[in-house]
């Protein structure tokens, strides 16, 4: 598919505004700056030669060294005043709104918060975004687990799961992520034998360990459970959002409201979340579900009323 | 490439508009810019009238790329000529600054850039990433032990950005757990990110007051309606958009139990088998799905309110369940 033009268009002013500040760089060079390939870098220069004032005469086109081309360099003579131009809105939204995700989950490293302050005052008053609140996760925690990360060494947790459970661990810590907004480390755990994701803000404590990493990190991202049985579930259509962030879930409409399908791996977890979405629920299906759904509600109301 | 004609020629276009220091009119750049079609001598009338419109197409397009680029052109009226309105872009005014990123910041913003799974949102964000790579004198670090994700509804972004930007009115389908399911017609004001969830600020046009809306509830297509500039944005965000003063909620929990809690809260004593602690809270559903989750092993103890809600979800899943 061919590049979209506004993206190209980015690109060609950014080698113009770099080189006006640089003097001259190798094509190679600039294909990593930009994430692109020499060739295409080249296929730029070349458009750009062909760009320039009304008129037309020789002086009015952007201008490079030609004998610097041959040799694979770009040496800007003269950019007809072509600079690199400020952030669009949607731009600064995109970039801005990604870079704050990463900060507010609390899994980025020190240089997220310097950068936004940098790209906010770039940006000026064009991007209609705030940020609010912060993240629950324990600042030391994180970066003792992001020490050990860098530094290739196991880090001793004690950890608090979704259902309470509290234990202590020996991860080997891998990579630090966010899922929408919500920061994770990617380990090899000891204490199940396997690869895990676990939530910064369930890490109570943490320490680093003098023992260095030996399980490679995993090729694979996010979650490894394995699904159960698919479950179905009919709400109103108020629950419609909570039952879109059931991971895998597909909704149709009906008379009612909406009938959801989703995998189940952990059947306890699950019934949680359908707990919220209590006065919405109309069935769940199938009984193994149902049952856990029963069990935690009555706990919960035995719990309430003493 | 597809992209060669219209990159060219937008880039013509950039520097005419630059270099005259003057305006110039919609005539004098379909006769000079480069990439632009003349009515060539001897054109039929039908003819000369498929071109102009041809020509005004584009040249709408062309404007709409530039401001999406981040340039808005600015219009000079002829205080002779007052119905020839001109174009000009001010220099100055659509540099961009120098950002001076460290290697390490570079690093992140570039992990950041790669954050939206959507296409639209994609695209803008590395967009904006090379304008960061042509004005940055360093390069990343490599090794940054962090990656992210996001599925948040990023077409959706895309069009309330570019509605706030024209101020246009939007229109979209919204579920409340208050109200159902509707449709809604707003006037954006502002996107916010809270905890990893993107809101939407604005004036609700049929209840005639501010609103927030949390995107992940939106279904359907954002679609603008109505005219360009069709409302300001308020200077001050009304008072009813501010983070509001966190709440204290007293809750029971169970010995070796509610660890998150715990160590969120302050210890309060006992009550008989429970141990009680304080907790803060900014939204009161969110401690009440905690206290649901924990099944039975933590309780409200106040607000009362608080405590009624997490009966009538439990009761409400029990009677679905018990059909």
């Amino acid at each position: 598919m061919a590049e979209r033009a506004l993206a190209r268009l980015t690109r060609l002013l950014g080698i113009v505004s770099y080189l006006e500040t640089h003097g001259e760089a190798p094509f190679d060079e600039l294909a990593a700056r930009f994430g692109t390939t020499p060739t295409q870098i080249e296929a730029d220069v070349w458009l750009l030669f062909t760009t320039g004032k009304p008129g037309g005469m020789p002086d009015d086109y952007v201008d490079f060294d030609g004998d610097a081309l041959d040799e694979g360099i770009a040496r800007l003579r003269d950019g007809q005043g072509l600079t690199q131009v400020r952030f669009s809105a949607r731009e600064a939204v995109a970039l801005l709104g990604a870079l704050s995700s990463l900060e507010a989950s609390g899994a980025a490293p020190p240089a997220a918060a310097s950068a936004l302050t940098k790209l906010k005052t770039a940006v000026g008053d064009v991007a209609p975004v705030e940020v609010m609140g912060e993240s629950r996760a324990d600042p030391q925690v994180v970066a003792v687990v992001r020490e050990g990360a860098e530094s290739g060494r196991a880090v001793a947790l004690e950890y608090v799961d979704a259902q309470d459970h509290r234990t202590e661990r020996l991860i080997e810590p891998h990579r630090l992520v966010t899922i929408d907004g919500v920061g994770y480390v990617e380990c090899w755990c000891h204490r199940a034998g396997d690869y895990r994701t676990l939530r910064l803000d369930r890490i109570m404590s943490a320490a680093l360990t003098e023992d260095v990493v030996t399980h490679a990190p995993a090729d694979h991202t996010g979650f490894s459970l394995a699904p159960r049985y698919e479950a179905t579930v009919e709400a109103a259509r108020a629950a419609r959002w909570a039952l879109e962030s059931m991971p895998g879930a597909s909704i149709s409409e009906t008379d009612q409201g909406i009938l959801t399908t989703f995998p189940v791996a952990d059947a306890d977890w699950v019934a949680g979340r359908l707990l919220a979405i209590g006065p919405h629920l109309h069935s769940v299906a199938p009984a193994a579900l149902a049952d856990a759904v029963a069990r935690r509600a009555a706990d919960v109301l035995a719990a309430q009323d003493g | 490439m597809a992209g060669t004609e219209a990159a060219g020629r937008l880039l013509n276009l950039i520097i005419a508009l630059t270099d005259s220091g003057a305006r110039m009119t919609r005539e004098r750049i379909r006769a000079t810019v480069e990439g632009y079609d003349t009515v060539p001598a001897g054109a039929s009338e039908d003819e000369r009238r498929r071109l102009d419109a041809a020509f005004e197409r584009k040249f709408e397009r062309d404007k709409d790329d530039l401001r999406r680029l981040g340039i808005p052109l600015r219009t000079v009226v002829d205080p002779i000529h007052g119905d020839d309105i001109g174009y000009r872009i001010d220099a100055a005014a659509a540099a961009l600054p120098p950002l001076d990123l460290s290697p390490a910041e570079l690093a992140v913003v570039g992990i950041a850039a790669d954050l939206w799974s959507d296409a639209t949102l994609g695209e803008d964000a590395r967009q904006a990433l090379t304008k960061v790579a042509s004005a940055s004198d360093e390069r990343p670090s490599e090794r940054v032990v962090l990656s992210g994700t996001s599925s948040a509804v990023a077409d959706a972004v895309a069009a309330l950005v570019e509605a706030i930007e024209l101020r246009r009115e939007v229109r979209f389908g919204y579920t409340s757990a208050a109200s159902g399911s509707s449709t809604r017609t707003v006037r954006p004001w502002r996107l916010v990110l809270r905890g990893g969830a993107l809101y939407l600020q604005g004036h609700d046009v049929d209840r005639g007051e501010p609103r927030t809306f949390r995107l992940s509830r939106f279904h359907g297509t954002v679609r603008a309606v109505g005219d360009e500039g069709a409302f300001e944005i308020p200077a001050a965000m009304p008072a009813a958009f501010e983070e509001q003063e966190p709440g204290e909620a007293l809750l029971a929990v169970r010995a070796e139990a509610g660890h998150a809690l715990r160590a969120r809260g302050a210890a309060r004593g006992r009550d008989g088998e429970w141990d009680v602690i304080a907790v803060r809270y900014h939204h009161a559903d969110q401690l009440r799905d905690e206290v649901l989750a924990l099944a039975g092993a933590a309780r409200v103890i106040e607000p009362l309110w608080l405590a009624d809600e997490v009966r009538a979800h439990a009761r409400g899943a029990l009677e679905a369940v018990r059909g």
